[in-house]
């Protein structure tokens, strides 16, 4: 009973940090990632008090669909918060040439 | 002059949230006790294993109980990724290409997602066909299934699924909910009337029209996440 | 019985291992290297001795084991291309660049 209430405690500090970060980041990309860990410290919540119906809509479209949305439109527009979003922007951050 | 007005809002916002909420005590079981015979939760947990034979009681009061929020849920899903399809959807004009998003994956990567691709369709399948004794149900096979279909999108490039398919899968899914529905208006007394045999508690054939129903809800999200991912994926530019 | 909790109790070492590695390597390479190998064979033997433990499981059990040994090699393979995508210089001077020739065909080819 103890041990649970610590790693709760635990995760719940995680999930605070990660929730900060993904608002104050300018980087999108790190923002999109950190609500991923969201949704995973959530679906981990869910299963412990017992809901692991939910635990799994969590897991299935929190961690994997929605991040893969969001990157995939931040591959279409622009990375930074602050950046006038254009057209036909060229790739930016490949440096693999 | 401006930001008075928004906090003189937020403040009225506010102060009507808080009385509106002072009646609610957060964290005390508002339902009552469970073992109280009169209590909505009380009926559920009592009565669901013997009226229905479903040993699942979530998926008991989503599907049967609160059939009708669940239809009304995938009608929202199929709105938001109707209202995407709208947004993104332009003619193949003359000089346009498709661009790749997605840079090409190594054959490892390809190999491996052949690989795993019907091992994820099938335990998509298994969360949604046994929705009425293990934990899961429509929605969350449906997303399995669309994340393995995403998969796929990802390690071919040109890995198309063809949305006619899956315009025929959706709405035929979407008719069989409605039409047992209705089925259930005709035969018994209200929409959504459970008018199958219940069977034996812990079978696969038992909980009367709540696998059914789940089937049809689980082929329906799966369609729709999987158009909507196609239709981002697909983004037709000037190259 | 015994078997499982010892498979049980080797799993976690080597997962301890595995997460000791990523924290102490020096780049992404280094780190990737600890944290597949060591956390593939932990987490197979964790779950395969959770299905000697309790042996009504122990097909599900082998089904997870066999998902973990084909996803988790190739999750790993492709954040390492990401990675050299990316050109993230390893932690020592690199003196052979194996990788890079079939790279820039690959990179012809499209």
């Amino acid at each position: 009973m103890m041990f649970e209430a610590i790693v709760i405690i635990i995760l719940a500090v995680i999930l605070l940090a990660a929730a900060v970060y993904a608002v104050m980041q300018k980087d999108l990309l790190y923002a999109v990632i950190a609500t991923g860990v969201i949704s995973l410290i959530l679906s981990v919540f869910f299963f412990i008090m017992q809901a692991p119906d939910v635990a799994l809509t969590e897991a299935a479209i929190g961690i994997a669909l929605t991040t893969i949305v969001f990157i995939i439109t931040i591959r279409n527009t622009s990375r930074r918060e602050d950046e006038v979003p254009m057209d036909h922007e060229p790739d930016r951050n490949e440096n693999d040439n | 002059m401006k930001k008075l007005l928004v906090l003189l809002l937020l403040a009225v916002v506010g102060y009507s949230l808080i009385t509106a909420m002072m009646g609610v005590k957060f964290g005390e079981n508002r339902l009552g006790d469970p073992q109280d015979e009169k209590t909505v939760s009380a009926y559920y947990l009592n009565n669901t294993t013997q009226k229905l034979s479903v040993s699942n009681v979530i998926t008991a009061i989503v599907v049967n109980y609160r059939g009708l929020d669940t239809l009304g849920e995938v009608s929202v899903l199929f709105l938001a990724s109707l209202g995407l399809g709208s947004i993104l959807y332009r003619k193949h004009k003359e000089g346009e290409e498709e661009v790749a998003i997605l840079k090409p994956s190594s054959q490892l990567l390809q190999a491996g997602s052949k690989l795993i691709f019907p091992a994820i369709l099938m335990l998509g399948a298994y969360v949604f066909i046994h929705g009425h004794l293990t934990p899961g149900g429509g929605f969350q096979g449906g997303a399995i299934i669309a994340t393995g279909f995403l998969l796929m999108m990802m390690a071919y490039q040109d890995y198309r699924v063809s949305h006619s398919v899956l315009v025929w899968v959706e709405s035929l899914a979407g008719i069989t909910f409605a039409g047992i529905g209705m089925w259930g208006l005709l035969l018994g007394n209200t929409f959504l009337e459970n008018f199958l045999p219940i069977g034996t508690l812990n079978n696969l054939f038992s909980g009367g029209i709540i696998p059914i129903i789940y089937i049809a809800v689980g082929f329906k999200v799966a369609a729709e996440l999987t158009g909507v991912l196609d239709t981002l994926l697909n983004i037709k530019d000037k190259h | 019985m015994y078997i499982g909790y010892g498979l049980v109790l080797l799993g976690s070492i080597f997962l301890f291992l595995g997460s000791l590695g990523i924290y102490r390597m020096p780049d992404v390479y280094n780190r990737l290297q600890a944290g597949t190998k060591a956390t593939t064979l932990g987490a197979m033997s964790l779950i395969l001795g959770v299905g000697f433990i309790e042996p009504e499981w122990l097909i599900k059990t082998l089904f997870i084991v066999i998902f973990i040994a084909i996803a988790n090699p190739l999750s790993s393979h492709a954040l390492a291309r990401a990675a050299y995508r990316a050109n993230l210089t390893p932690f020592m001077k690199k003196k052979m660049d194996a990788y890079k020739s079939e790279f820039h065909q690959e990179k012809k080819e499209d």
